[in-house]
């Protein structure tokens, strides 16, 4: 450092005097500590001088180092740290001096101010550092509100979908699944506590809880194992049906809201899933149902016989001919349906007897009709078992007064339960079947004779009836005779019906027939028209309609008779007319169910006192004897004309 | 179809304050104007919590001298930032929480939807138990006019036809 310091220092610590008051009272200025002392004195020095000087020793090298070709850029930092370091330098030996003499402590430095360019440079990078962070923070906050609004979507469109499902079936949460699994813990509860139960029949199913899930896309989903519900399937174990054991309740599905389609809307997603939930619904009752069925089945009701039992499989007897099975089958999900137990079952099944035999089916003929199953439909079958258990079990809580009418509705019989009931309908549907086929046969056998059928609807009853209509040209000549005659009041029936009413496996025929006992006692048989009504068997059928209808014939053609003044009497299948000499003329009707040509064939037969003897010597089989002649299968047109022949040849004789 | 009564929360539509009496409807009622009430202070904290932390930001974007406070500010500018997803998440999953209230509340509605379809459902009912007498009568009727013709018409009767040769 050049020149010389001076340091002025007050050496004598002489109190000088401030203040002398009028009343001559001194005032001395106030003591000063030590330490202001001292700082106070260090104020007075006075570094401007070097200061200046080194600055003009600065320009001088500035001047110079301008004047020269290249100049360095930091050199300006380079003078600022140069003065800088001179300032401290000083300072420093200020200090090592003072301290030296006495203990002093520096109270402040200020740092040196920047240059503007350097200000703003560090503005700049504080601004772009600054414009950076906030450039983070918005790709930052994209990232959060893209996320946000999926995550927004996903939830709108899962609660959307639940509540839409809430508006039909029993949406529950588990908060315990919920903190186990990680989703919400939803599921959808199908059974339905509202049945009737008072024994505690209906356990709840483990299908009754559904679980729902979230897909990949956020969508509601429910997913069940495959093959993890069952359809009710009923079937005839018989080699006599023409409907093989087919599913007609599996339906291909698929699990709801399958996420690889992008097609898939949220409103089809949600009707998928409705009708995932009602099979499952109907797997759940179809199970209930085939529980209920084997507890019937095992309480031995009437019509009830067990012949077989496994697993989701029971097999029942109908009659003594019949099998029917009931057995639940997984429905699978989305692949083909293969009934895989009922056709082992069918391979093990007991085939039932012959059931068409004692039939006149005629083979030969190429008109003949088609041979027909007198096993019911299936189908029909199963529907029917499904709606009389639903109706009389799990409608019980409701209005059963309602619900009981109508074309199906019908209470069970007592004591035999609802499965007994069904097996008995079965049995009798079967039964009425082949009572049917008889009917036919025999009316295919009687050209003037007609069936109708009466729907009774009625599981376990049913009924026909049989015509014989008189044709319209002999009514037309009864009439005009009539209206000639003395009988006027004389009314001529046009047709003779017979009533045939199966009830489970009872057939009772009911027509007009045979004269009462006590009309015979009273000699008039002839205005007494009692009606016939008795049961019978199915051998039987075939003969007692005949001849039920060839009484009605009989009896008319007697009614006819008397109606033109001849004497004539009915005995049940004859009509016999007296001739003079005591000979009888008589007209007799023979039946015959399996007679191809026809099953009711008339013979006439001539009796008199002789005649009776040689009556059993003679070949019945020889229909051209003197006393009896075969006159064939004869119309109704043939036969009143032919008791009109009679009538005359009774008048000619007379005359 | 069954009515609405499963899953848990009462309904939060039925409203505070009407406590007096005893029993689960009134504590039900009670327990919904809590959940109510923080449901609502929730809410509120956590659009306050945006709004101060959005306004930070915007205040923050002065650019100051000293770069040792520029780093504190885009330290806490990114906390900020955090907080406000924070806020955002929060009230997500409370528009959750109401979906989920509002599924096992509203029973009255849900019951009046159950009533209404099952009005329907017996009306179909009848109307499908009518249509199938119908069906049955018709059936019934087109059985017996078909007997008539065909015991009335030539096929059956084989034997006449053999009688007229």
């Amino acid at each position: 450092m050049d020149g010389k310091l001076e340091i002025s220092l007050d050496k004598l610590p002489i109190k000088r005097l401030e203040v002398i008051e009028e009343n001559g009272l001194e005032r001395f200025p106030p003591d000063v500590g030590y330490e202001e002392k001292r700082e106070s004195l260090i104020r007075r020095i006075d570094f401007a001088w070097a200061v200046e000087k080194d600055d003009k020793n600065n320009k001088q090298k500035k001047r110079s180092r301008e004047t020269s070709a290249a100049q360095w850029e930091f050199q300006s930092m380079v003078d600022n740290l140069q003065l800088a370091h001179q300032e401290l330098s000083v300072i420093i030996d200020l200090i090592n001096t003072v301290e030296a003499n006495d203990a002093v402590t520096v109270a402040s430095m200020t740092r040196p101010r920047p240059f503007p360019n350097e200000a703003l440079s560090d503005l700049a990078v504080s601004a772009a550092t600054k414009l950076q962070c906030f450039r983070h923070l918005g790709k930052y906050f994209k990232q959060s509100a893209n996320a946000l609004e999926q995550q927004m979507a996903r939830e709108a469109r899962f609660y959307g979908a639940l509540i839409r499902l809430q508006q039909n079936w029993k949406v529950k949460r588990q908060r315990a699944v919920a903190l186990a699994s990680g989703n919400e813990g939803f599921t959808i509860d199908l059974f339905d506590n509202s049945l009737y139960d008072p024994a505690g029949i209906f356990r709840p199913s483990p299908l009754s809880t559904v679980c729902v899930d979230h897909d990949s896309a956020g969508m509601l989903a429910i997913n069940l194992p495959p093959k993890s519900y069952h359809s009710l399937q009923f079937g005839f174990l018989s080699a006599y049906t023409d409907d093989m054991p087919i599913d007609s309740s599996k339906t291909k599905t698929q699990s709801a809201c399958d996420a690889d389609k992008e097609s898939v809307s949220d409103d089809e997603c949600v009707k998928e899933t409705h009708s995932l939930l009602r099979e499952v619904h109907q797997a759940i009752f179809s199970e209930q149902v085939f529980d209920l069925v084997n507890r019937e089945a095992c309480n031995q009701s009437l019509g009830v016989t067990v012949t077989g039992i496994q697993e989701n499989y029971i097999q029942l007897n109908i009659g003594q001919e019949t099998s029917v099975f009931i057995s639940l089958v997984p429905t699978s999900q989305g692949e083909e349906t293969v009934d895989s137990s009922s056709t082992q079952n069918l391979e093990n099944a007991i085939l039932p007897l012959d059931t068409l035999d004692g039939l006149n089916l005629p083979e030969d003929k190429p008109d003949t009709p088609k041979k027909k199953s007198v096993i019911p439909n299936q189908i029909s079958c199963e529907i029917y078992l499904l709606q009389i258990f639903h109706q009389h079990v799990f409608l019980k809580a409701k209005d059963r007064p309602t619900s009981g009418g109508g074309v199906s509705g019908q209470p069970a019989k007592e004591g035999s339960g609802l499965l007994g009931h069904f097996c008995m309908s079965l049995a009798h549907r079967i039964f009425s079947n082949k009572v049917l086929m008889e009917l036919e046969n025999v009316v295919r056998g009687v050209p003037y004779m007609q069936l109708t059928s009466h729907p009774t609807w009625h599981s376990r009853t049913s009924s026909w009836t049989l015509f014989v209509k008189i044709p319209q040209s002999i009514l037309h000549a009864c009439q005009t005779r009539a209206s000639d005659s003395h009988h006027r009041k004389h009314v001529t029936k046009s047709q003779f019906h017979t009533k045939v009413v199966v009830t489970d496996d009872c057939i009772n025929v009911e027509g007009e027939g045979a004269p009462n006992v006590v009309g015979l006692f009273k000699g008039t048989s002839q205005e007494i028209c009692s009606m016939n009504r008795y049961d019978c068997d199915l051998a039987d059928l075939s003969v007692i309609i005949l001849q039920q209808v060839a009484s009605q014939v009989i009896r008319w053609l007697h009614e006819e008779a008397l109606m033109v003044g001849i004497k004539a009497n009915w005995d049940f299948l004859c009509l016999s007319f007296e001739l003079e000499q005591g000979e009888t003329l008589s007209l007799v009707a023979h039946v015959d169910p399996e007679d191809t040509e026809g099953c009711i064939s008339w013979w006439l037969v001539m009796e008199d006192g002789f005649v009776e003897e040689r009556k059993l010597s003679l070949d019945i089989s020889d229909g051209a004897s003197e006393s009896r002649k075969f006159l064939g299968h004869l119309s109704l047109e043939v036969l009143y004309s032919t008791m009109m022949d009679l009538v005359g040849l009774c008048n000619g004789g007379g005359n | 179809m069954n009515r609405g009564g499963g899953g848990g929360g009462g309904g939060a539509g039925a409203g505070g304050g009407s406590g007096a009496g005893s029993g689960p409807t009134s504590a039900a009622a009670l327990a919904a104007a809590k959940k109510q009430k923080k449901w609502l202070e929730s809410v509120e904290t956590d659009i306050a919590n945006i709004v101060d932390h959005f306004s930070y930001l915007v205040n923050v974007s002065r650019v100051n001298e000293p770069p040792v406070r520029n780093s504190q500010e885009a330290f806490m500018m990114e906390m900020r930032a955090a907080r406000m997803v924070q806020a955002s998440d929060s009230l997500l999953k409370l528009v959750s929480d109401l979906k989920q209230t509002a599924l096992f509340s509203g029973f009255a509605y849900l019951n009046d939807h159950v009533e209404e379809r099952m009005a329907e459902f017996d009306k179909q009912a009848e109307k499908t138990d009518r249509m199938l007498a119908r069906i049955g009568e018709e059936a019934a009727a087109s059985l017996k006019e078909l007997e008539a013709h065909y015991y009335s018409s030539s096929v059956p009767h084989t034997h006449e036809n053999y009688l007229q040769q």
